[in-house]
Formats: C-alpha cells, structure tokens, sequence
C-alpha cells in the first residue's frame, strides 16, 4: 500500500473511532440523567407515601390509646394490625428510599466510634417481643474484648436489624436465632465479625448469590410465604461494603442460615 | 404553666395536621396549625407559642427559614422540634444549627410525641 493512502485509511479509522466514542458518552449521559429521573421518582414517591402513612399510623395510635374515648378488646386488636401493617408498609418504603440512593451513589457514610455490642444489644432488644410471639428463643453472644468500631453506626445498625429480622422471618415457632460477635484476621488488618444465624428454613446453595441481588425473591410466586420489596439484603450488602466490610452466607435447604458480615476496626475512610 | 400550652403545627399536609391537631387539643393543648411559611409567621404574630412542630418542606420554601423570620420579629416559639421525613445526620445538623431542640422522624409514635411535648411545656 502507498504510504499516503495508508496515512489516510488510518486518520478515517481514527475519525471514526472519536465519532464512536462521541456516540457512546452522549449515550452513557443519557442513560445517567434517566437513571437520576428514576432515583428522583423513587424518593418523591417515597415521600408522598409517608406523609398519608403518617396520617393513618398517628390516628390510629390515637385510638389505639383510647385518646378519644375507650375501645373494647376486639377494637383495639383490629387498630393495632392498622398500626402494624402501616410500620410494615412504611419500613418497605424506606427500603426503597434507601436503595434508590444507594443506586445514585447518594449514600455516604458518617463514621463514628461505637461497640458493637451495643448495637446488637440495642437491636435483639427491639426483636425480643417479636421472638416471643413467634415462639422462639433468642442468644446473643457478643465476647468484652471486641474493639470498638470506626463506621456509620445508624446503616451497621440497619444491617444487624435485617438480618435478625429475616432470621425471625424465616424461623418457623420452636426454632433458635442467635448473634455472635467475634474478631479475626483477614490480610494482616483486624476485622469484627457479626453472626446472624437460625434453625429456619435454610436456603440452597444455588441460591446464594440470587438473596444479595436487588428485587430478588428466592420464591417469587405471588404465594409465597414471605413477602418483602427483596432489597433487604441489596441494602445490607451495600451498606457493609460502604463501611469496608463483607458479607456472605452459610446455609443450606431446611439446615438453617448463618449470615455472617464483617467490618476492619479502624476508620473505613 | 397555667394557661393551655400553645401548639403550632406547620406541615403542607392536611392529613399530617389533622391527626395531630387531634392529638394535641385532646390531651389538653391548644393548638394552631399553619401549611405555609407565611401562615407560621402569621399565628407567631397574633399569640406566642409554646411549642412549634415544623416540617421541613413548604410550598413557600425551607421550613427552617420559618426560624430566622420569627426571631427577626421577636416571635419564636420557646421550642422548635423539627418533624421530617428523613433522618440522614445532615439534615438532623440543619435543622440544630437552625435552633430547633429536636428533631423527630415522622411518624413519632404518639406516646414519645407526648412525652416530649409535655417536657417542653412544663
């Protein structure tokens, strides 16, 4: 080939290289700008559910209390699954709230020294009426000389409560849920680990990576026994990567689950 | 205090405002309720307040400017909590800075609302 004409095959292929490459950023820019649209239309949505919730969940409360006059047994059953299942409803629209800026990168960390301890106390202590309902029992071992923590207290509690919460979900009445706090060494740094483990129905192996992956349903089917948003354990995953740690699971179908996070002592940032 | 305290509740929403218009005046309150910036400055004007329960978003701006305008008139509340939807810890210094007591994440459960409530107005 003549050296000019292989000067100019290469300045075209060039040429069409930066109009691909035009192409794919406004394509990337439009794809961003919509994804923001969605995290938007998910935090308004979230907004304008809550305020109705709050309305429904103070009345009822009111009632509830017998502000406005005595109710009879019955009655105040049937106001408190009113206010059940509007914290329930409202708990799912926090989920979404807070997965929706987890998508958007909208999620920082705010990092201060805390016991882990305190926090798994604080949150078996939360569960306890919910263990006795159920017909379970509940341990909680967390050994004195754990370090303390550097991380965002409020998302690490979020995470320690979801996964109690699914343990008890998942545990039929008779069964065991317990937390452990530990320590070990993971490439030369100190980590804490926290145990969340149940005598429940367990989960196949194959399904492991399915449980973290958002919107996700082991049983999708409109029977299936539990329900949930399924981005649970999306959050929890996110949540414990942003302060540095990592979770996984041990379980198997009708075994139990063992879910185990953990987080480097010391500052995450 | 021997008079009935004097409750403001500020949020856009007629429902919000409502149950907790019921709330407060059945438990011995008296209590004025306002959807705008606008109208918050206005029930400061005419009667002092006890206790101002502000929501953070209104049709007419920041709920927490609702704040300054009041202390420039010499009319805010002996207490301001801030009632939001959202409890990230920026928004929790916001509203500190801004001079409210404290901030409470909607929905309060009526007993801790209350309490607070009572603390405040003794």
């Amino acid at each position: 080939m003549h050296p000019v004409d292989s000067t100019t095959t290469a300045e075209h292929r060039v040429l069409q290289l930066e109009e691909a490459l035009n192409e794919a950023a406004q394509i990337n820019a439009e794809l961003q700008s919509r994804d923001a649209l969605k995290t938007q239309f998910l935090a308004n949505i979230s907004h304008d559910l809550r305020t109705p919730l709050t309305a429904i969940i103070t009345h009822a409360e009111i009632l509830r209390d017998g502000i406005l006059g005595p109710l009879s047994e019955k009655q105040r059953d049937s106001v408190a699954s009113i206010i059940g299942g509007g914290r329930q409803l409202l708990e799912a629209v926090g989920e979404i709230l807070t997965y929706a800026r987890g998508a958007a990168n909208q999620l920082t960390v705010s990092p201060s020294e805390f016991h882990i301890a305190a926090v798994v106390a604080q949150v078996a202590a939360l569960n306890e009426p919910l263990v006795v309902k159920k017909g379970l029992s509940i341990s909680v071992d967390a050994t004195p000389d754990v370090p303390s923590l550097v991380a965002d207290r409020e998302q690490v509690t979020h995470v320690v409560s979801n996964l109690l919460g699914n343990a008890i979900a998942f545990t039929p009445s008779g069964g065991r849920v317990w937390v452990a706090v530990t320590t070990r060494s993971e490439r030369g740094t100190t980590q804490v680990q926290v145990e969340v483990g149940d005598t429940g129905i367990g989960i196949a192996p194959e399904h492991h990576d399915l449980v973290f992956r958002e919107f996700a349903q082991v049983d999708p089917s409109p029977s299936r026994r539990h329900h949930g948003t399924g981005l649970g354990l999306t959050i929890a995953r996110r949540l414990v990567e942003l302060n540095g740690g990592r979770i996984w699971l041990e379980s198997q179908l009708g075994e139990g689950s063992r879910f185990y996070f953990t987080l480097p002592v010391g500052d995450p940032r | 205090m021997e008079a009935r305290p004097h409750i403001l509740i500020v949020d856009d929403s007629a429902d919000v405002t409502g149950a907790l218009r019921v709330l407060f005046e059945e438990t011995g309150n008296d209590v004025s309720v306002a959807n705008t910036i606008r109208d918050a400055v206005a029930v400061a004007d005419a009667r002092t307040i006890d206790v101002m329960l502000l929501d953070l978003t209104l049709p007419d701006g920041d709920g927490l400017s609702v704040l300054a305008t009041m202390r420039a008139r010499a009319t805010e509340p002996r207490v301001t909590a801030a009632l939001t939807g959202r409890a990230e810890p920026e928004i929790a210094a916001r509203c500190t800075a801004a001079g409210c007591r404290a901030v409470l994440v909607k929905p309060v459960p009526i007993a801790e609302l209350l309490r607070r409530v009572r603390e405040w107005t003794v």
